[in-house]
């Protein structure tokens, strides 16, 4: 079922709905184009009267926070019983969707940058007391899926909604978490807390599905796993474990270093120890990582298994093993790489295998 | 408390903007205040149609966003903006050092950049139409829309305005108007936000005429001498001498940056950071060769002092600038693998965060 709007709708004499865009655990999304100010704008409405219950505060809640990184909250309008909110399109598609179709992780600088960027919209959140509380990464909306630009935080108020949900299922019997469809996503980044007391979560949850999230960004897996045997894990916050290719090469390994001491900082299981926001964008601020653009290729030769080329639109580029981070890809193999000049041929690096 | 429509509701404050009067509302439904302008003469609003989609579709995380167009029933026309807590630049007048003056006036390039490349004009930048949000991120608002020819009674009576205008827009007759104006008004804001109290009378005649060199090496700011140079020429008389604000930002940009990139070598498994507290390294690799690397605080250099020294496979027999990344081989490329050095060579260099 595509909710109660159906292609070439008017809503509000304002919104022209062209296409039905996904459906969240709380919410029907549409791309919509506004008349008025000649552009196109998420339209999201809730799905069911629980969420109906909720959603104009999470609006109101939701337009309270400003920042590049958070998607913009537009307008707010009722249609009859029917509750609309309006944000920002975001062309592009959302962490989570990149996570399972694109690369099964991202390389250290990558995520570092992203990081980066979530840090900073979150601070922005918190400083006017707004928690996003379902921190995942398909709340995650980036325009740009090779060079992760654009990243806008989305679903605050939505978050609002799917706390009550949460709550709901967390206070439940243990079959309700892994059944209600906005706990089975959320799960996996949920803080401790989250789960035992439910309506107390403060800031510091958010931090902690920061740190889940980087943690799957830069390793390809959820820290406590998925499901059931999540939940016994995440209540003892046992800190998790990171492969060894992190580690490995020494061109990474120094930052790798940074970003798992940020990671286990934001996965303190008291969240008082854990960072603030604030001190989490500073110390992003203090690792070093650099910008440049990526490119996707495709390997072509392989040598003594140590390197070899990649086709870049038409062009050979060198790259070496050791500039690979994490599994090594085959001849065939699509990679995501940034390039610099070098003579014969350039130089790639980093390279990561894309699944 | 006046309604101005069902959903906005007046706060009872207002203020005079470049082009109409400014009233401050509460949108009952996101409750939460917004600026609406008001267009005061209604024949101008069909004439300012085309510009404003324009503007309305640009993008910039230092332009306010707008929400709403809106018909009032008194037949006037409003534009709703998102309302920008904060102070306007003129609080920000005595700069606290010399690092927030450069991401204020980034800032404030960056986001006349963006204006500029969405092909639209500003035509009233200057320090009452910018603000610090709390977030300390640069919004500029108000533009000026009308299109009257000449220089438009309502914004010449306003008294800074007067000083913000470029020479050209004093000319007699046909005054045609170009992405520059905006360059000149950024020139005075950053003079301005630089700690000038008193302008120098050449800016101060009407039309400014040139002013002497040094406007903004001799203030105590100390300013890089490259960027004052730069700033200087967005005051020139000849609007075509002026810099393209895109050329602006990123030098200002660049300076920002300045030290704080990071070059990590790796040499056989061994890594060391090149940085601002390490600006050079020494590599040798037995009597075959050895180079030296060096930081300035902007770039990374290697210059070779013997032997075949080769960076991302090709020769260099004098001081090389490193791209972001490389492999630096010492040893000739007749020799076998084993018997020549390599040298992995990244450097990160950070974004501006704001």
């Amino acid at each position: 079922m595509n909710g109660p709007n159906k292609d070439n709708d008017i809503l509000n004499d304002r919104y022209h709905i062209i296409s039905y865009v996904n459906m969240g655990g709380m919410q029907y999304v549409y791309r919509a184009h506004d008349k008025v100010l000649g552009k196109d704008v998420a339209l999201k409405t809730p799905k069911n009267n629980s969420a109906q219950k909720r959603f104009k505060r999470s609006a109101v809640v939701s337009a309270k926070v400003n920042h590049p990184n958070i998607a913009k909250t537009l307008d707010y309008f009722e249609v009859g019983e029917q509750q609309y909110l309006v944000e920002e399109f975001i062309d592009g598609i959302d962490l989570g969707q990149i996570l399972s179709t694109k690369y099964k992780y991202m390389d250290p600088y990558l995520v570092a940058k992203t990081l980066h960027y979530l840090a900073k919209g979150i601070a922005a959140a918190h400083h006017v007391n707004v928690v996003h509380r379902d921190l995942k990464p398909s709340n995650v909306m980036v325009s740009d899926t090779v060079n992760i630009s654009g990243l806008k935080i989305t679903d605050f108020g939505i978050a609002r909604m799917a706390d009550e949900e949460l709550a709901e299922a967390a206070e439940g019997v243990e079959s309700t978490i892994t059944t209600s469809q906005t706990a089975v996503g959320a799960l996996p980044y949920m803080a401790p807390e989250a789960i035992t007391t439910p309506r107390k979560v403060s800031v510091q949850a958010d931090i902690w599905s920061i740190g889940a999230m980087t943690y799957e960004l830069l390793v390809g897996a959820k820290p406590f796993g998925v499901g059931l045997p999540a939940v016994a894990k995440i209540l003892e916050a046992k800190k998790p474990d990171f492969p060894s290719f992190l580690n490995q090469n020494p061109q990474f390994n120094s930052l790798c270093t940074s970003l798992i001491a940020i990671i286990l900082s934001c996965l303190d299981k008291d969240p008082n120890k854990r960072p603030t926001a604030d001190q989490l964008v500073d110390a992003c601020g203090n690792i070093c990582y650099p910008l440049t653009s990526r490119e996707i290729g495709i390997v072509n030769d392989i040598r003594y298994k140590a390197w070899g080329f990649i086709t870049v639109n038409g062009k050979d580029v060198f790259f070496n093993f050791n500039s690979v981070y994490g599994e090594k890809p085959d001849v065939g193999d699509q990679v995501l790489l940034a390039q610099y000049p070098g003579y014969g041929a350039w130089r790639a690096h980093p390279v990561i295998k894309i699944t | 408390m006046s309604k101005i429509s069902a959903r906005y509701v007046s706060d009872g404050t207002s203020a005079k903007g470049g082009f109409g009067d400014v009233t401050f509302c509460q949108d009952s439904n996101l409750e939460r205040k917004v600026a609406i302008k008001f267009i005061q003469d209604p024949l101008q609003i069909n004439r300012l149609k085309d510009e404003l989609a324009a503007l309305l579709q640009m993008r910039s995380k230092h332009v306010v966003q707008v929400y709403d167009l809106i018909q009032c029933e008194n037949g006037n026309f409003g534009i709703v903006e998102e309302f920008i807590e904060g102070d306007d630049l003129w609080q920000h007048t005595n700069p606290t050092s010399i690092n927030n003056y450069l991401l204020t006036i980034w800032q404030i390039a960056s986001g006349v950049t963006d204006i500029h490349e969405a092909g639209l004009i500003h035509r009233d930048i200057k320090l009452n139409n910018i603000k610090i949000d709390p977030e300390k991120i640069i919004k500029i608002y108000d533009f000026g829309l009308s299109r009257t020819e000449g220089i438009n009674a309502k914004t010449i009576g306003f008294n800074g305005t007067h000083y913000f205008a470029a020479p050209e827009l004093y000319s007699n007759g046909h005054v045609t108007f170009t992405q520059s104006i905006d360059t000149y008004a950024f020139g005075i804001s950053a003079l301005l936000l630089a700690g000038e109290k008193v302008l120098h009378q050449s800016l101060c005649s009407f039309p400014p005429t040139q002013s002497p060199n040094g406007l903004f090496s001799h203030l105590p700011l100390s300013i890089p001498l490259e960027l004052a140079n730069l700033l200087e020429t967005c005051l020139l008389v000849n609007p075509s001498n002026r810099p393209l604000m895109r050329d602006v930002r990123d030098m200002i940009k660049k300076l920002i940056l300045k030290d704080s990139h990071q070059a990590l070598a790796v040499f056989k498994q061994t890594t060391s950071l090149i940085n601002s507290t390490n600006r050079s390294a020494s590599i040798s690799f037995g009597n075959i060769g050895k180079l030296d690397i060096s930081y300035d605080g902007l770039d990374f250099t290697a210059t070779p002092v013997f032997g075949e020294v080769y960076l991302n496979n090709a020769l260099i027999t004098s001081k090389t600038f490193l791209p972001g990344s490389c492999v630096i081989a010492i040893g000739s490329t007749e020799l076998k693998a084993r018997d020549r050095a390599f040298i992995t060579f990244d450097i990160s260099n950070p974004e501006v965060t704001i």
